[in-house]
C-alpha cells in the first residue's frame, strides 16, 4: 500500500559537516520523487535516514502519518536498492529475493510463489538458482529491484541504483524502474546525481546542494523556471550573466548587464529596481541571425567557435565586442554551418526565456 | 552497530583486558618495585644490572633475538621476493612448504637437531669429523634453530606487503631508468620494509624471550632460563619479577617503535594494482634455480622435524656417532602415548586450547565488529588492545600469572573455599589460568582475522538484511557470520594449535602432573634418564602430525591472507 512520506526540519551532522539541513520535504503516496544533487549534497545521507541506518540529530520522518524517525531500519518496511547492490553472495537468486518475506514469517507457498512473481517482474526467472557472481551487473541490479520489490514495502528507496551499469543498460533500465513503480502503484524515492535520468523518469525532483534544497518541483519546472543559480546550472546546460534590474514597467522589467541590456516577463513580483540579479539563457532559446521586427533582446555577436553533433551545431558567440562574454548557443536541426573563421551575426532570446535569479555564483 | 552495542561490547573487553591482561603485568610490576611492606624501591632493578650473571643473561638474550631476527630475515627476504616475482615449477608446493616448520614448537626440534647436528650426531659421523656444529656455548646453536622456526613469521609477512604493492610501482622505476639492484634497494625493499619491521617485532620478541629452546640445548645463561628457575623456589624473590620487568620493557618498546614507524596501513597504495601483473616464468634450469633456494632453507628448517621423527622410531640409545639409527623400535610411541602424563596432558590440552579457542572466537567477533562497524571514539583503542598481547612475552604473563594466582589463594575468602581454591590456585588446579593465559596471548590472531573478513564484506550487506527486516542478531547470523566463515576457522584453527604448542605459560602454570598440557609432559618425558628424548620425540611427532593437519586447514581455508594474522 503506498503511503506519503514526510520530512520535517531534519539534521543530521558527521563531526563538522551538516550532511542534511534542515530538510523538509512531503513526498506523496504513490509518488516517484527524486533527490538530485552533486556528490557530497546530502542526498544519499537523507535516504539512508529515511531507511533508518542514520540517526538524525533533530527533526522527523512520517511515513503513512506514522513517526519512524527512531525506529530501527529491520522494522521500516522500507524496500532498498544499494548502489552496490548489496546481493549476499552466499544465497542464490531465490534466497537473496526470498530473505525479508522469511523475515515477514511469509508462509513456504506464498513465498514461493511471490518470489516467482517478483523475478518474473523483473525478468529473471531464468537465473533463480543462480549466485550473485553468475550475473551480470544488469542482472544484479534486477535481482536487488526484485529483492526490494517482493516484500511490497511501503516505500521503495533506491539509491543510485543506476551508477554502475553502461549507458545503454542505464537508459533501459530506468524506463523499467519507471514502469514497475507505477504498475505497483509504489511510492519509491530515488537518488541520482544524473539529471538526465531524473528529468526523464521523476514525478517530481528535489535539488540538493550543501544539506539543504535548492528547489522543489517537477521536472518541467525546475527546468525552466530555476529558482537558483545553482539549481539552473545543475539541471541543464546554461549561460549565466550578472546583471541589475534597471526598471519595471507594466508586464517588463529591464535588466542591464556590462555586454547588453535584457527585457524578461519573470521575476516581477520578485524583484525591485536596483537589485543585484544573475540572468540564465538557455542555449537552446538563444536564436542565431535575423530577428523579425519588434523582438527584444537582440545583440549582435561574432561566432568564433562551432561544434557540429548531427542533431544540433553547438556555437560559441561573443557579445560584447573585446573583452565581452561568450554565449552559447545551441542550434536545432542545423541546416546552414558557419564556415571556419570567425563570422558576425546577431543573437536573440524570446522575453519569456531570460529567466531572472537572485546574484548568485554557479 | 548501535553505539549502546558498541559501547557495551567495549566497557566487556576492557573489564576483561584489565583483569586478565593488565593486572597481572601491574602484579610483576609491582613484585619487582615494591618491598614486602609496600614501599616503592629501585632497589631489585638496580640489584640486576648489579648481579653480572642477570647482565649476562640480558645480554645473552639479546644476542639471541638480534640473530634469531637477522638470520630469519636473511632467510626469508629472498624467498619472499623469488615468489612474488617469478613463476616455476613446483612454486605452490613449496609456498605451503615454508609454512611448515611451524607445526613443531622449536624446543622439541632441538632433540633433533641435537641429534644431527651435536658433535657425536649424524653429520659428524657422516663426514667422518669431531666438529661441534652446534658451537661452543651453544648460543649459535639456539639462534639457528630459533630462525628456522621463526622464519615463516617474517616470510607472511613481507610476503603480504610485497603482494600489495603496486606493479606500476616497478614499472615506473624502470621507466625511470632503475633496473635490477638499483630498483630493489630504492623501490622494493623500502616498500616492504614496514611488513619487516612487522614480522622481526613478533620474531624478535617471540626469540628475546623464548624458554623451551635454551633449556633444551641447555643454554641457561640466559634471562628466560634465569628468570624460570628463579620463579620455581620457594619464597618470593623479586630479583626475577626485575629481570621481567625488563624483558618487558625492552619487548614493549620495541613494539611500540614499530608501530609508531610502520603502524596502521604502512605504505597505503592508491588502490589496488591496476594493471594485471603476470609473474615472469623461469623454466628450465632457471627454474630450478630459483626453486633451489626454497629447497635449501626448507630443507634445513625440516632438519630438526627429520631428526625428532628420527629419534622417536630409535631404540633408547641406538642412534649415537651414527648417520641413521642403528635400531629402529615403534616402541616409544607405544610407551610415550600410554605414559598416564601423556593421556592426560592431551586431554589437558585439547580441553585448555578449545576454552581458549571459545574465548578467542566470542571476543574475536566481538572486538572486530565494533572495530570495523561502530562508529564510537573507543574503537582504535579497542584495535590497539587487542593487539597488546603480541608485545608481551609469554614468560612475562605467565610471572603475572603466578603472581595473581598467589595473590588471589591467600586471601581469606578463596582458602574458606574449596570450590574458590580450585579455580585460583594453580598449585591446585591451572585451568582458568592456562585458558586465560592462551586466550590472551592468542587473541590478536582472532582479532586480525575477524577484521580481515570484516573488511572485506560490505556493510552493505548488512544493511541490506536489517531493510528487509532481519534484527541485528539474525543478519548476523544469517548474512555476516556465512561470510567470514572462512576467516573465523583459519584464525581459530590458529589460535588453536598456537595454544597447543604453547610453552612458557604451560611450563610455568602447570605444576601437578593431571593438569600438564602436552608441551610440558614432553619437557617432563625429555628430563626422563635413559629414555628421555625417544619418549619426548615420540609424543612430539604425534603432537606435529595432529598440527599439521590444523595448519594446512587453515592454509587452505585462508589462502595469501594467512600473512594478515601476523601483522604487529
Amino acid at each position: 500500500m503506498a503511503v506519503s512520506v514526510e520530512i520535517k526540519d531534519l539534521v543530521k551532522t558527521f563531526g563538522e559537516t551538516r550532511a542534511v539541513d534542515h530538510i523538509t520535504l512531503t513526498i506523496e503516496p504513490g509518488e516517484l520523487f527524486f533527490l538530485l544533487g552533486p556528490s557530497g549534497c546530502g542526498k544519499t545521507t537523507l535516504l539512508r535516514c529515511i531507511a533508518g541506518f542514520h540517526q538524525p540529530e533533530s527533526g522527523s520522518i512520517h511515513m503513512g502519518g506514522d513517526e519512524v524517525t527512531r525506529l530501527p531500519p529491520h522494522l521500516r518496511d522500507t524496500g532498498m536498492v544499494f548502489q552496490s547492490y548489496a546481493l549476499w553472495p552466499h544465497m542464490t537468486v531465490a534466497q537473496n529475493v526470498a530473505f525479508g518475506l522469511e523475515m515477514r514469517k511469509v508462509g513456504k507457498a506464498e513465498t514461493a510463489k511471490r518470489v516467482k512473481d517478483a523475478l518474473a517482474m523483473v525478468k529473471m526467472s531464468d537465473r533463480a538458482n543462480h549466485k550473485p557472481n553468475q550475473l551480470s551487473g544488469g542482472q544484479q541490479q534486477r535481482v536487488a529491484l526484485a529483492r526490494a520489490l517482493v516484500i511490497h514495502p511501503k516505500c521503495l528507496l533506491l539509491d543510485e541504483p543506476l551508477s554502475n551499469l553502461d549507458a545503454k543498460l542505464r537508459l533501459e533500465m530506468r524506463t523499467e524502474i519507471r514502469r514497475i513503480c507505477k504498475e505497483a502503484g509504489l511510492t519509491a524515492i530515488y537518488v541520482t546525481h544524473d539529471q538526465k535520468e531524473a528529468l526523464s523518469v521523476a514525478d517530481r525532483l528535489a535539488v540538493l546542494n550543501g544539506g539543504v534544497i535548492e528547489q522543489c518541483g517537477t521536472p518541467q519546472e525546475v527546468y525552466l523556471k530555476p529558482r537558483s543559480v545553482f539549481a539552473a546550472g545543475f539541471i541543464g546546460e546554461t549561460n549565466f550573466l550578472d546583471g541589475t534590474v534597471k526598471k519595471i514597467s507594466g508586464e517588463r522589467m529591464i535588466i542591464s548587464t556590462p555586454v547588453a541590456e535584457w527585457e524578461s516577463i519573470h521575476g516581477l513580483d520578485t524583484f525591485k529596481e536596483g537589485d543585484e540579479v544573475t540572468l540564465s539563457l538557455r542555449p537552446e532559446t538563444l536564436h542565431l541571425g535575423d530577428a523579425s521586427p519588434g523582438q527584444p533582446n537582440v545583440v549582435g555577436g561574432i561566432v568564433h567557435d562551432t561544434v557540429y553533433l548531427g542533431e544540433v551545431a553547438q556555437h560559441q558567440v561573443r557579445i560584447g565586442g573585446d573583452g565581452g562574454r561568450n554565449l552559447k548557443v545551441f542550434d536545432l536541426n542545423p541546416r546552414i554551418l558557419a564556415r571556419d573563421g570567425e563570422q558576425a551575426a546577431s543573437v536573440w532570446v524570446d522575453a519569456q526565456d531570460v529567466v531572472i535569479l537572485p546574484r548568485g555564483n554557479a | 552497530m548501535r553505539k549502546s552495542t558498541a559501547r557495551l561490547i567495549f566497557g566487556i573487553t576492557v573489564l576483561v583486558f584489565a583483569v586478565a591482561f593488565l593486572f597481572p603485568l601491574v602484579l610483576v610490576v609491582g613484585k619487582g618495585f615494591l618491598t614486602p611492606d609496600g614501599t616503592l624501591t629501585l632497589e631489585y632493578l638496580i640489584g640486576v644490572f648489579r648481579n653480572p650473571i642477570y647482565v649476562e643473561g640480558l645480554f645473552n638474550s639479546l644476542r639471541l633475538a638480534l640473530g634469531t631476527t637477522f638470520l630469519a630475515t636473511l632467510l626469508s627476504l629472498p624467498l619472499a621476493w623469488l615468489s612474488n616475482r617469478y613463476d616455476f615449477a613446483g612454486k605452490k608446493w613449496v609456498n605451503a612448504l615454508v609454512l611448515v616448520p611451524m607445526i613443531l614448537p622449536p624446543f622439541v626440534g632441538a632433540i633433533g637437531f641435537q641429534q644431527i647436528l651435536g658433535q657425536y650426531g649424524a653429520l659428524n659421523s657422516l663426514l667422518g669429523t669431531d666438529i661441534d656444529w652446534l658451537g661452543q656455548g651453544r648460543w649459535f646453536g639456539v639462534i639457528l634453530l630459533q630462525s628456522l622456526a621463526l622464519y615463516p613469521i617474517m616470510y607472511l609477512n613481507v610476503a603480504a606487503s610485497l603482494a600489495n604493492i603496486d606493479h606500476a610501482m616497478d614499472e615506473a622505476a624502470e621507466n625511470m631508468g632503475a633496473t635490477g639492484w638499483a630498483k630493489f634497494r630504492r623501490i622494493s625493499l623500502p616498500l616492504m620494509t614496514p611488513g619487516m619491521f612487522a614480522g622481526g617485532t613478533i620474531v624478535f620478541i617471540w626469540s628475546f624471550t623464548e624458554l623451551g629452546t635454551p633449556l633444551i640445548m641447555n643454554y641457561t645463561r640466559c634471562a628466560s632460563v634465569q628468570v624460570y628457575d628463579a620463579l620455581k623456589e620457594i619464597g618470593g624473590n623479586p630479583f626475577p619479577f626485575a629481570l621481567v620487568f625488563v624483558m618487558l620493557a625492552v619487548s614493549v618498546i620495541l613494539y611500540a617503535v614499530s608501530k609508531f614507524l610502520f603502524g596502521g596501513k604502512a605504505y597505503a597504495m592508491q588502490g589496488k594494482a591496476a594493471t594485471t601483473f603476470t609473474t615472469e616464468r623461469m623454466s628450465g634450469w632457471r627454474g630450478f634455480l630459483t626453486l633451489l633456494p626454497f629447497l635449501v632453507v626448507i630443507g634445513m628448517a625440516l632438519l630438526p622435524h627429520l631428526g625428532v621423527i628420527l629419534t622417536s622410531f630409535t631404540a633408547p640409545g641406538g642412534w649415537y656417532q651414527s648417520v641413521l639409527p642403528q635400531s629402529v623400535t615403534t616402541g616409544n610411541y607405544a610407551e610415550a602415548l600410554g605414559h598416564e602424563m601423556t593421556v592426560s596432558s592431551i586431554r589437558n590440552s585439547l580441553t585448555f586450547s578449545t576454552l581458549a579457542v571459545l574465548f578467542n572466537l566470542v571476543f574475536g567477533i566481538a572486538i572486530a565488529f565494533v572495530v570495523v562497524r561502530s562508529t564510537i571514539r573507543g574503537r582504535a583503542i579497542l584495535d590497539g588492545l587487542a593487539m597488546l598481547p603480541l608485545a608481551v612475552p609469554g614468560l612475562v604473563m605467565a610471572s603475572g600469572y603466578l603472581a595473581f594466582s598467589s595473590m588471589l589463594s591467600n586471601t581469606a575468602w578463596v582458602k574458606s573455599s574449596d570450590t574458590l581454591h580450585s579455580l585460583f590456585d594453580v598449585k591446585t588446579n591451572p585451568t582458568l589460568f592456562l585458558v586465560m593465559a592462551y586466550g590472551i596471548r592468542r587473541l590478536p590472531y582472532m582479532v586480525r582475522s575477524a577484521v580481515a573478513g570484516l573488511q572485506q564484506t560490505s556493510a552493505g550487506l548488512e544493511e541490506a538484511a536489517a531493510n528487509l527486516g532481519a534484527k541485528p542478531m539474525v543478519s548476523l547470523k544469517r548474512v555476516t557470520l556465512p561470510l567470514i566463515t572462512a576467516n573465523l576457522i583459519a584464525g581459530a584453527l590458529l589460535a588453536f594449535s598456537f595454544s597447543m604448542l604453547e610453552v612458557s605459560d604451560s611450563l610455568m602454570l602447570a605444576q601437578r602432573q593431571d593438569f600438564y598440557p602436552i608441551t610440558k609432559t614432553i619437557y617432563e618425558l625429555f628430563q626422563l634418564i635413559g629414555t628421555g628424548k625417544y619418549l619426548a620425540s615420540a609424543l612430539g611427532v604425534w603432537a606435529m602430525m595432529f598440527l599439521a593437519v590444523t595448519i594446512v586447514g587453515s592454509s587452505l581455508l585462508l589462502g595469501k591472507k594467512m600473512g594478515a594474522l601476523f601483522r604487529v
